[in-house]
This record gives C-alpha cells, structure tokens and sequence, in this order.
C-alpha cells in the first residue's frame, strides 16, 4: 500500500499515458456531464467526477466495431478473409467500482465460457485498469444492494482512494506493483489504511432510500426471478411502461448482446461488423420468414431482468448480472430502471 | 469424438454442386478450400454451422449429412436476405463457414433402442443425419421408424432418398401429405393420421419429432397419449443467432441458448423452458 499526494496524483496517468492509450473521467463543460472516454490531454481528467454517463464498457465492446474484412470476387472465385483485431495498450484511469464489477462480468462471459471472444481478449489482455473509490455515493448509485461498492475488491490494478491529502494507493496485480514502485511512492501507514475504512463506512451510510431498503431484498427477488414465481400481471405492468427504447441496456455495464452485419465498401472489401444490440427491440428474436417467438413486450422485459436477476445468469458472471450503477434508472423514460423494478417485484412478494 | 471447431474466422468452401430439392429449396454440395481442413472437418448428426455468403452475412444453418460417408452438404430454404442470396450462387462459388455448433442429436446413448422419426415439411432436413447415420448401423438399433408429412407431393423432402429408404429392409416408413395430386397413390392426411396405420412401439423408444410448432404439439400429443414420455421425445429448436458460440445472446430461450445449450432438446426440457418454441 502507499500514498501519492493528492496534487500529483494525475503523474500516475502522465507514467500510464507513456505506453498506453489512456480513458478517462472527463466533465463536459457546457453540460457538466461525465462521461469515460479517450483522454488525450491527461490534464482533463476530472477525479471528482460524478459517475460517467455511460460505462466504460464501449471501450472493450464498442458500440460499433469492423470484426471481420474480406473481399470477393465472384468472376476469379477468389475469397480472402482477415480477421481485424485491436491490439493496442489501453489504461482505464479512475474508474469507479461498480463499472470495474461490470468489466468483471463481461471477462467471465466472454473469456470464461465455452468459447472464448478473440475479439474482446484482443482489447481486454493489454489493459491496465485503475480504479477509484466512491467516498460518497451517486443519487441514483445502489451498488450496496449488489455487493459491488462503494469500494472495488478485485480485478483492479491500482485502486485509489481519496483519504483527504492524499489518495491511498493499493495495488492488486504485479503490473500495479511495479508502477508504484517505478514512481517511487511513499509507502501508506497504517492510519492511511484506517482513514479509507472509515471514509467506506462513511460512503455506506449515504445512499439513498431506495438503495438501503432494497438491500435487504435483492436476495429474494433474485429467488423469485430465477423460478419464476412472479404474478404475470406484474411483468405486464413492467412491460407496459416500456418504450422498447433499448437504453437500459447501453448503459448497462454488463449488457453486451449484439448483432452482426455484414457491409459492402464501394471498393469491393466488405466489412462485418458487430453493433450493440437490445432484447428489448420487437426484432431481437424475429427469426428469419417472420416468426418471433418472443413478441410481447412484457416477454422481452421479462428475459432483461431474468439476465439481471436470476441464478443461472449470475453463474455464467460468478455475481449478479446487476452492478448497480443505477444508469439504467437514470435513462429509462418509463420508471423501469431496475431498483424500481425490485421494488414492484418486492411489493407483489409482501402482498 | 474430439471436434476441431472454426470458431472464429471463417474457413473457405466451394459450391461443388447444387441441387434442387423443392420449390424455394436447394441443396448445396461442399468442400473446404484448405485440404487439411476439409480432411479433419468432423461433426455429430444434428449441430449446425454457421455460413457466409460473401457481401450478404451469415446464417446459422443444421448439417443434413451423416457424420461418417456421406457428401458434406447443407440444405436451404430461401426465406430472407441472406439465404435469398445464398439460392442466387452458382456451383465454383465460395462461401464461409464455422462450426460446427451444437450439442448435436444422440447416437451411443439410445444404442439398443426403437428410434421413430417424425417430420413434417422441411423439418426432415435437419433430421436426415440421424436417420442416415442409424441406418448406417442399423444392426445396433431395434425398429426404425420414419413418419413424414408435407403439404403436398411436390413439397417432399429428398424425393430420392425416400425412394430409397423404403426399399431398405427393416426401415418402416410411412408417407403421407394433406393436400393429394390426382396421381398421387400414398396416403392422404396430416400427419397424426398415421399413428392409426401403425403399431407404435413405446417402450425403448426414443423418438426425433421436427416440424411446424402446430405440427410438433399435435405429435408430441398423439405421442405422450401413446406413452413414450416426454424425455425420450427429442426435437431441435431454431432461434435467430447471430454468433453461434453463446455470445450474441440472440438464440436465448427460457435459461438457455440454443447455439450452445441446444439446438437439441427432448420434450421435457422444452417443456420447462417457459417460452414458445
């Protein structure tokens, strides 16, 4: 564990940025937005920034990404293909917690599976990731009723906290190790180390309502979405305030379905390409001919929950497909983000 | 069996031939451009590949070949964009392909055992390996039993190698359609009207039903009232996919995907996945 003052602590992203492309938290002036993208100029990274508007997952999984190139020629009968990978270093500096759990899951989906996304190794297996402590929840933030915050337990390189004067340093890999070393940091006492637990604790007490009496329930709702003993009426009240808008799910930090197209270049190469996707769009499971097996919108609710909420998903992310960032609560226009559906779900259990 | 599978980039196969099955329908002969692929490519009766047709995408299509002997082939009905452009390629033409997925159909496992096939319309494709691949062994089984349905004479699946199968000895098979030509001479009804022309057998039965889901409920019916249970009903499910390999997420049904949990379920599963198929 060590220290590095407060002042310097972008130095840490000045070394980074020698041999990595470098995302971060930065605040729209015009809007006072954040949101986690390329920083070019490490000056702008705002530490303090609120939770980014979207999470930092376009970074692994872009919302639109070449997978694939190749060429035919139909009158030589020539077929070449060429798999297009991203193999560049990338730093993720001050990410928070919840978005670090929300990379977990898509390692674990996409690495620790059956198959193994080569696409998603190629931008994930060079990465350095730092991350930063909420010392203090988001409105919307309900990261406790998930076990993904306020403070990141693993899969960081670096983890930084706010103590005040300083940021508390702790390393959580041997990349992490050694850059601490190679800046020279000044190693913590051990009143550091006691001044994040209380400013964690601290963190703890601050959420909102909804978050702390959720808490207590997410368990059961988890057990009552996996077997399924949940009243019809009440996906259909769900299912009625959906707007089939899709941006519960690209906030999402662990919603990563996508679609894949295949696109003709003027000059002959054509592209694939693979584009974020939403089960809640009516043409998700349209089959080909017309059939869609999964057409009423409460179906479709239903199965996003059943991936957020249930036994069987959580397997295939080793936690809750849940994170509780709360963006999708932030977004939904229809009153559907998910604590609010925990809630519905809790009263028609407490009837 | 250790399968090699093209997971990723697609390997390079010609059209060697193309034949026309029905109206709107063709099969399509194979081989991988790579001599060393085309050697090792191995798969079990009742996975699917996933194939490119260069400039249009891919799409997840079942494999109607036996896994040992036979010409490596893929079925198509023109229903959409891509396969419309798949029926508008020439023999000499390429296409892409990965695979295979799938847990496939069983073959060790019902050893032994009476095997009925049910199909309906092109629900015969995906079913002709099995059928070809047991008939290939036909001494480790007790009786086989094809059922199949169309429309109408014209809409038969594989006419040749249903002129064939019903010279086999011990093959019993039962041909019907709903709407007869005026020289038609089988029999006339849908499908279920069968079941009174036979003797069932029910026990050390397992039975592969593939069809129309109104066709599939009014079998799987006749079937259970019969008394073969629902775990020894056997079908293959087909979902709009995208990836093949669980990652897409498009194929999900009630807890799990059909390109890596399916396509092939038995009727007791199917039953407890809580949505249609």
């Amino acid at each position: 564990m060590y220290i590095i003052k407060k002042n310097d602590i972008l130095n840490l992203a000045k070394e980074l940025a020698k041999d990595h492309t470098m995302y971060g938290p930065v605040v729209e002036d015009s809007t006072g937005q954040a949101f986690f993208d390329r920083v070019d100029n490490i000056d702008d990274i705002d530490m303090a920034a609120p939770i980014p508007t979207l999470p930092p997952k376009h970074v692994l999984f872009p919302h639109m990404e070449t997978i694939m190139q190749y060429r035919y020629d139909a009158d030589q009968k020539k077929a070449e293909i060429t798999g297009v990978f991203d193999e560049s270093r990338k730093a993720l500096f001050g990410l928070r917690p919840c978005d670090l759990e929300g990379i977990l899951c898509m390692d674990r989906f996409f690495l620790g599976q059956e198959f193994v996304d080569d696409w998603y190794r190629e931008h994930r297996s060079r990465m350095f990731i730092v991350t930063n402590t909420c010392i203090a929840p988001f409105k919307q933030c309900f990261c406790v009723c998930t076990d993904s915050g306020p403070d990141a337990k693993e899969g960081y390189d670096i983890n930084l906290t706010d103590i005040g004067q300083y940021y508390l340093v702790e390393t959580g890999s041997k990349k992490g190790e050694d850059l601490a070393k190679a800046m020279n940091l000044d190693k913590a006492a051990e009143e550091h180390s006691r001044e994040k637990t209380v400013r964690v604790e601290k963190s703890i007490t601050l959420f909102e309502d909804i978050a702390v009496e959720n808490k207590a329930w997410i368990s059961r709702v988890m057990n009552r979405v996996t077997t399924g003993f949940i009243d019809e009426a009440v996906w259909e009240f769900i299912g009625d305030q959906c707007f089939e808008c899709g941006a519960c799910t690209y906030v999402c930090p662990s919603c990563t379905c996508f679609n894949v197209v295949d696109i003709n270049r003027k000059d002959g190469e054509s592209l694939r390409l693979r584009t974020w996707d939403s089960c809640s769009y009516e043409g998700y499971s349209r089959m080909a001919g017309g059939h869609n097996p999964r057409k009423p919108v409460e179906d479709r609710r239903n199965k996003r929950f059943f991936c957020k909420l249930s036994y069987s998903q959580s397997k295939k992310y080793l936690r809750p497909g849940c994170v509780g960032c709360g963006r999708c609560a932030w977004v939904c226009p229809g009153d559907i983000g998910l604590p609010n559906v925990v809630t519905y779900i809790r009263r028609e259990i407490s009837k | 069996m250790n399968i090699q599978k093209i997971v990723t980039i697609p390997e390079i196969a010609t059209i060697d031939e193309i034949k026309e099955e029905i109206q709107d329908v063709k099969t399509f002969y194979l081989s991988f451009d790579n001599k060393e692929v085309d050697k090792t490519f191995k798969f079990k009766s009742g996975q699917f590949i996933m194939c490119t047709v260069f400039g249009s995408g891919e799409f997840a299509v079942s494999l109607p070949p036996s896994p040992e002997d036979d010409r490596f082939h893929i079925t198509v009905k023109t229903v959409g964009k891509v396969t419309g452009a798949l029926h508008s390629l020439q023999a000499g033409d390429k296409l892409g392909v990965r695979g295979p997925f799938g847990n496939g159909f069983p073959f060790e496992d019902i050893k032994g055992k009476n095997v009925v096939y049910v199909a309906g319309g092109i629900g015969l494709i995906p079913l002709r390996s099995s059928i070809v691949n047991v008939l290939q062994h036909r001494e480790d089984f007790g009786r086989i039993i094809l059922m199949y349905g169309s429309r109408s004479p014209d809409d038969l699946m594989y006419s040749y190698n249903l002129e064939e199968w019903q010279n086999i000895d011990g093959f019993e098979t039962f041909i019907t359609v709903d709407n007869p030509t005026p020289d038609w001479k089988g029999h006339t009804g849908i499908i279920t009207t069968l079941f009174d022309k036979m003797e069932l057998p029910v026990d050390d039965t397992v039975a592969f039903v593939c069809g129309p889901p109104i066709m599939f409920n009014a079998v799987i019916k006749e079937m259970m009232d019969r008394g073969i249970s629902d775990e020894h009903i056997i079908s293959t499910l087909e979902r709009h996919m995208k990836c093949g390999v669980g990652k897409c997420q498009h194929c999900g049904i009630g807890r799990t995907l059909v390109c890596t949990d399916g396509p092939v379920y038995t009727y007791r599963q199917i039953k407890t996945l809580g949505e249609q198929i």
